[in-house]
């Protein structure tokens, strides 16, 4: 008899795609807390244009995220649902897991090409900027100075950790 | 130092050699190429290189669509969307450019433009807008510095909105670089020596930032050796076909190492001179090179120690201890760059490039943002880019 080769479909990595989803909300909603908080972040984000819309997804239709700068506001959207003006690619879902884990900095996985960018990539530099300041507030320096070039100097940090932690990212304050 | 990950990718075809124009022709037919629109500029034309790329067409059977010859130093959208109306109006289907990094540049955003049916050429601006391959292109480099034959990017004013749009996609790069020393015979000292230094910042930025890898370290060392040996040589004697040929050569690896592991704060800096002060990007090149590598020295000293080798040589290499290599490379580059300063008048500082003290702090605020600076290994803020100009000026 002859042997029978069927399709085969590849089962979903669920519970990566789930911290990946959390994750992103998680940082979502700091962002927009941090950027209240933080002047170095404040700073940055001035610059940005209004209605500026920056979007994370992975790749090929995984989880995703989406900042929006309203009324010179950085507020988290939500799943990215419109065409943003730059959107940070994971390329798997792996290469998701490992940095927003966070076992691997922004500029390592850009280095090994395991995000692209989409659009306007001046402004990536000034969003890893921030993203560099976030991750001081949100993570104990010996797991944010593997993550970074150089540790950010930001003021207060176990104070805005905390405010971040209870207040930021449960309620969006 | 071995990555636990890379990935290298340059399907360009390289023709490297004396008389290889005299293949395009057949090049083109190989690509199903029939009537190929050359896109120049005025001064290639002036320098009679246009009349070489004509000849080589002789008795191949293949009529030339049109030679647009009008590519400005700073190409524009308005450029790109004029020579678009020529290569539709003419039936070409294939771009032949001939020049530096303005036609070169130019020719990929045409080449964007009518290898899609709708939409503007802005449309297309950013990272990985592309998503399908372009018409055939050939690029024939007549400076040996950008290394754009072998890169994915093109640069191209919006005149109207006053901003250059960067377009970067696997699809920009060409089909075929054809290097021919006869193309690069007539280039002045000083714009040799300029477009030299640019071709050495991108071999040591590809070999010291962070995404080397061992592909565009081998590309990127071979390039160093040749810079190091026929720079003085070209500077000195410019009809020395087989200097210009070694540092089309190395122009060439170097932009094969630095479109695959990307460049860092010396390019940032140098675009942001460009910008501020209209200093020429090789210039720029040459005077932030030293103070990049001095500033990345702390990260990176072993790394940049081992450039000793292609710069300097085997001899002084070995003889020299490994702690003192970073230096002694230091000592090697200030040695090329005042030969080249007193054999071409290639400036080393910035005051003497035209720039001005007050113009620092808006080129350390545009160096900041500039993507190149991701992959530099050390941070640089706002104060350390001023504090790096300050050294330069």
């Amino acid at each position: 008899m002859q042997k029978k080769y069927d399709p085969v479909t590849p089962g979903r990595k669920w519970f990566k795609e789930l911290v990946a989803q959390v994750v992103f909300f998680v940082l979502g909603r700091a962002f927009q807390s941090a950027a209240k908080l933080d002047a170095g972040i404040r700073r940055e984000v001035a610059e940005w244009e209004e209605g500026f819309i920056l979007a994370m997804c992975i790749l090929p239709k995984g989880p995703s995220m989406m900042l929006k700068k309203v009324d010179g506001r950085v507020c988290y959207a939500g799943w990215a649902k419109e065409d943003a003006d730059l959107i940070i690619r994971f390329k798997n879902i792996e290469s998701a897991f490992l940095v927003l884990t966070p076992q691997m900095g922004a500029a390592q996985a850009f280095a090994e090409n395991r995000l692209s960018l989409v659009g306007d990539v001046a402004r990536s530099m000034s969003f890893v900027r921030c993203l560099d300041r976030l991750l001081a507030y949100l993570y104990p320096a010996f797991i944010c100075r593997p993550l970074v070039k150089r540790m950010p100097p930001v003021l207060r940090p176990i104070r805005r950790r905390l405010y971040i932690y209870t207040l930021g990212i449960p309620f969006g304050l | 130092m071995l990555p636990s990950y890379f990935e290298f990718y340059n399907p360009v075809k390289i023709v490297s050699g004396h008389k290889a124009l005299d293949n395009l022709p057949y090049e083109l037919s190989q690509m199903g190429v029939t009537r190929p629109l050359i896109v120049t500029d005025k001064g290639v034309v002036g320098a009679g290189l246009i009349r070489i790329v004509q000849e080589a067409f002789g008795s191949s059977g293949m009529t030339i669509g049109a030679i647009y010859e009008d590519v400005p130093p700073d190409s524009s959208v308005d450029v790109v969307n004029a020579i678009a109306e020529v290569y539709r109006a003419n039936g070409c289907d294939g771009l032949v450019a001939v020049g530096g990094g303005s036609p070169i540049d130019t020719a990929k955003g045409v080449n964007i433009v009518v290898s899609h049916d709708k939409g503007d050429l802005k449309d297309y601006m950013g990272a990985d807008r592309l998503t399908g391959p372009l018409k055939p292109l050939v690029v024939v480099p007549t400076t040996a510095g950008t290394g754009s034959e072998v890169t994915l990017v093109a640069v191209i004013a919006d005149t109207k909105r006053n901003v250059k749009m960067a377009f970067v996609s696997r699809h920009l790069l060409p089909n075929l670089a054809l290097i021919d020393p006869r193309m690069t015979l007539t280039m002045p000292a000083k714009i040799t020596a300029a477009t030299g230094m640019d071709a050495l910042s991108h071999a040591m930025e590809a070999y010291t930032c962070l995404q080397k890898n061992p592909l565009s370290d081998a590309h990127a060392t071979a390039a160093i050796s040749l810079i190091s040996r026929y720079l003085p040589v070209a500077v000195e004697d410019g009809k020395n076909a087989t200097a210009r040929l070694a540092l089309a050569n190395a122009s060439c690896m170097a932009g094969a190492a630095f479109s695959n592991s990307m460049v860092g704060m010396v390019h940032a800096l140098g675009h942001a001179a460009g910008a501020v002060c209209h200093i020429p990007h090789g210039v720029a090149m040459g005077i932030f090179l030293p103070h990049g590598l001095a500033y990345n020295l702390p990260e990176r000293a072993e790394i940049i120690g081992e450039l000793l080798l292609p710069l300097g040589g085997a001899e002084i290499y070995a003889a020299t201890p490994p702690k003192s290599r970073p230096e002694r490379l230091l000592e090697s580059l200030n040695t090329l760059q005042k030969d080249l300063e007193s054999k071409a008048g290639l400036p080393m500082r910035l005051k003497d490039a035209g720039a001005r003290e007050d113009q620092l702090g808006e080129i350390a605020l545009k160096a900041i943002n500039d993507g190149a600076l991701m992959m530099n290994p050390k941070e640089m803020d706002m104060e350390d880019a001023k504090a790096v100009l300050k050294k330069a000026f």
